[in-house]
């Protein structure tokens, strides 16, 4: 690689399709059905599962990432799955994730939502074991990392429910901000189990922040337990980089703030605003950003000289000239084809870049 | 109520007009007969057939209950979009893709220029237009939503891709028109998702409805309007249906701050609920109604398709609207 494009490392996002059109990648979904139907067992599932999450890794080590993910394979919903984890929190109806065609459950809360257990450790371990069972292409050797995710608790508590309490009065969650710190405690205690794991960079989801620019003080005070546990857990020859991703609206409002925030990457979504890239590039960025500059809402394949041209003015800007490229959000919103398309897609830019 | 477009279309209707928003649940021959097509197992006309047969038997049904203003049910429907996405050129079918849970779903893919190959939904209007003496009204979904819930490989932007579609699906709503179609509704669920766009479906709205001669009504659904409303009345159309009880009816409390100018197809009954809503209940929601808006601007309909019901709970539910009419008209 050119050296001035030494510090871009393809990166995904988070999620990947659990299903495609061919049989073979459809046995997860006849797993759950056949449990639905009384037919298969927990054991089943688990098994298809795993069967999907190490395909998810491997399409993704295949494209040439350097930082993959489990493809979050095992996720119900971004809100759900970790919500429903913890103690005092019953899972409730539908309602749609943010602008997507995609629907999640919405937590209610009866109390504090407490972690008595670890949330994602344990997937965490099967998804680093598995990308070590991948032939490990020869230029990746010793490069590739697992980065584990959870969604932020800001957007957890934002799309959750604290109703009042039997006796009428307002539950000790009804307030957004208790909400958000309470889930903050459960969050941090993960990041300190994940970090001590050896995790070298922790996603962390946080898509309501841009939505809702009012509760700013809420989020960035939810951060703060979370950075603590990154430091509490660091060690001679380990440390856990946190990077907040955000997406599904339009950063550029938020910029200047988003990149002063306690955390050691901040990934942005460049979909919403195509002025993006000049709010950045002319502001610049004190910390590693994430290029969220190929669209994973979308299955229209983007132009590589196109992105290349883009990153070619915003690392220059960065400090440390490191960033990482990936799609704006998670792959899930695509067929299984499309999203492995765009994960290629990635590597073709950087090629672009080196020449 | 827009009462002097009415009478101008020659559309006599009582005070307290019931509708219902479009969809009704497939009877169980018909699910069958569906899944037996998909098999190859029965011919097209085989399925065409029951899905004529289901649609009198709504037809009929709704007569029966009293509704004044009819939809044929959308017997030979999936889902709002795809029906129009597998019929327009300019679309392929993509991949599977997930909506939540264990449940999936071809999305469409914009790969070309879209193209109105003729009508699409007038056989069927007409066929249950023949069915009673009472207007059916013409079912469309709206361009914004068609742009919104499918991929875009070939427009430059999502404006484009809308207002593209907007063209095509004013050319439907003309052949509805020239068949004899007087009220016409077009779907917009996808309204309140990026409050950023509204301006992008007004301009799509006004593509579809400007200058045609016919009473429109678009129909929105379980969104947050808190972040369109008023802004969402410059919509083209004469008639919101909105989705009032299951949101306990906390938009009244907009409508309070704002006037809503426009006349409302008012959804007084839960379509996500198997309970049978209460009469008491009901009226309630229409006093509740009647507080803000002005009686000749209520139109009462169930909160929206009831496709997901059992007949039974379907016909009980729209026996609810009609008797709390009734009520109120006595």
């Amino acid at each position: 690689m050119s050296a001035t494009f030494s510090g871009l490392r393809l990166s995904s996002t988070g999620s990947y399709p659990r299903v495609g059109d061919a049989f073979e990648f459809q046995v997860l979904r006849r797993a759950i059905a056949g449990f639905d139907r009384g037919e298969r067992t927990t054991a089943d599932v688990l098994d298809a599962e795993n069967e999907m999450t190490r395909r998810a890794i491997a399409d993704q080590v295949k494209a040439g990432l350097d930082i993959v993910t489990d493809g979050q394979i095992r996720w119900y919903d971004p809100v759900s799955y970790l919500a429903g984890k913890l103690e005092n929190v019953r899972i409730k109806g539908l309602l749609r994730f943010f602008d997507t065609n995609f629907y999640f459950r919405q937590p209610v809360l009866s109390g504090k939502p407490l972690r008595k257990a670890p949330l994602l450790t344990d997937e965490y371990a099967f998804a680093r074991n598995a990308l070590g069972h991948l032939p490990t292409p020869g230029d990746k050797a010793g490069k590739l990392a697992m980065k584990p995710l959870l969604t932020g608790p800001y957007t957890l508590a934002k799309l959750s429910l604290a109703p009042p309490s039997e006796n009428g009065s307002a539950g000790s969650m009804a307030s957004l901000e208790a909400r958000t710190m309470a889930y903050a405690d459960a969050i941090a205690a993960e990041i300190g189990a994940l970090a001590q794991m050896g995790a070298e960079q922790i996603q962390i989801d946080e898509p309501a922040a841009l939505k809702y620019p009012q509760d700013w003080p809420i989020f960035a005070q939810s951060l703060a337990p979370l950075v603590k546990a990154r430091d509490a857990a660091a060690a001679p020859g380990r440390k856990a980089e946190l990077a907040l991703y955000t997406y599904f609206h339009d950063s550029a409002p938020l910029y200047e703030k988003l990149v002063q925030l306690p955390v050691d990457i901040v990934a942005l979504d460049f979909t919403y605003n195509p002025k993006l890239v000049d709010v950045a590039a002319a502001a610049g960025s004190p910390k590693p950003l994430g290029l969220g500059l190929v669209d994973g809402r979308n299955t229209r394949l983007e132009r590589p000289a196109v992105v290349a041209k883009q990153i070619e003015r915003l690392l220059p800007r960065i400090q440390g000239a490191r960033a990482y490229l990936g799609t704006s959000s998670g792959l899930e919103y695509l067929p299984r084809e499309r999203a492995f398309a765009k994960l290629e897609l990635l590597g073709k830019i950087r090629a672009v870049l080196n020449g | 109520m827009s009462r002097t477009k009415l009478d101008d279309l020659g559309l006599k209707l009582p005070l307290f007009p019931t509708t219902s928003v479009g969809s009704f649940p497939k009877p169980d021959y018909l699910v069958k007969a569906r899944a037996e097509f998909s098999k190859k197992k029965i011919t097209a006309e085989q399925l065409r057939e029951l899905e004529r047969k289901a649609t009198a038997f709504w037809i009929e049904t709704q007569e029966k209950l009293g509704v004044d203003v009819l939809v044929d049910g959308e017997m030979y429907r999936g889902d709002m979009v795809a029906f129009f996405a597998e019929r327009l050129p300019g679309f392929a079918e993509g991949g599977l893709v997930r909506s939540y849970g264990n449940r999936f779903y071809h999305k469409p893919i914009i790969t070309g220029e879209v193209k109105w190959p003729g009508p699409i939904t007038v056989d069927w209007w007409k066929y249950a237009q023949s069915l009673t003496k009472k207007p059916v009204k013409g079912m469309l979904t709206g361009a914004y939503t068609v742009m919104d819930w499918s991929f875009n490989e070939h427009y430059p932007d999502r404006r484009s891709a809308a207002l593209a579609l907007a063209g095509v699906i004013r050319k439907e709503v003309e052949a509805l028109i020239a068949a004899g179609c007087k009220i016409v509704q077009i779907d917009e669920p996808a309204l309140s998702v990026r409050p950023e766009e509204l301006p992008i479906a007004i301009e799509a709205m006004d593509g579809t409805t400007k200058g045609l001669r016919a009473y429109f009504i678009t129909h929105a659904c379980y969104g947050a309007f808190e972040h369109i409303y008023p802004g969402m009345l410059d919509l083209r159309v004469d008639n919101f249906d909105l989705e009032m009880s299951n949101s306990d009816l906390d938009l009244l409390e907009l409508f309070r701050r704002h006037p809503f100018t426009k006349d409302i197809s008012f959804g007084v009954v839960d379509v996500h609920s198997h309970t049978l809503e209460d009469a008491v209940a009901v009226r309630q929601r229409v006093e509740q109604a009647l507080t803000i808006l002005p009686k000749d601007k209520i139109w009462i309909d169930p909160d929206c398709g009831l496709k997901t019901r059992t007949v039974e709970e379907a016909i009980g539910k729209l026996r609810a609207c009609v008797d709390a009419a009734n009520a109120f008209r006595n």
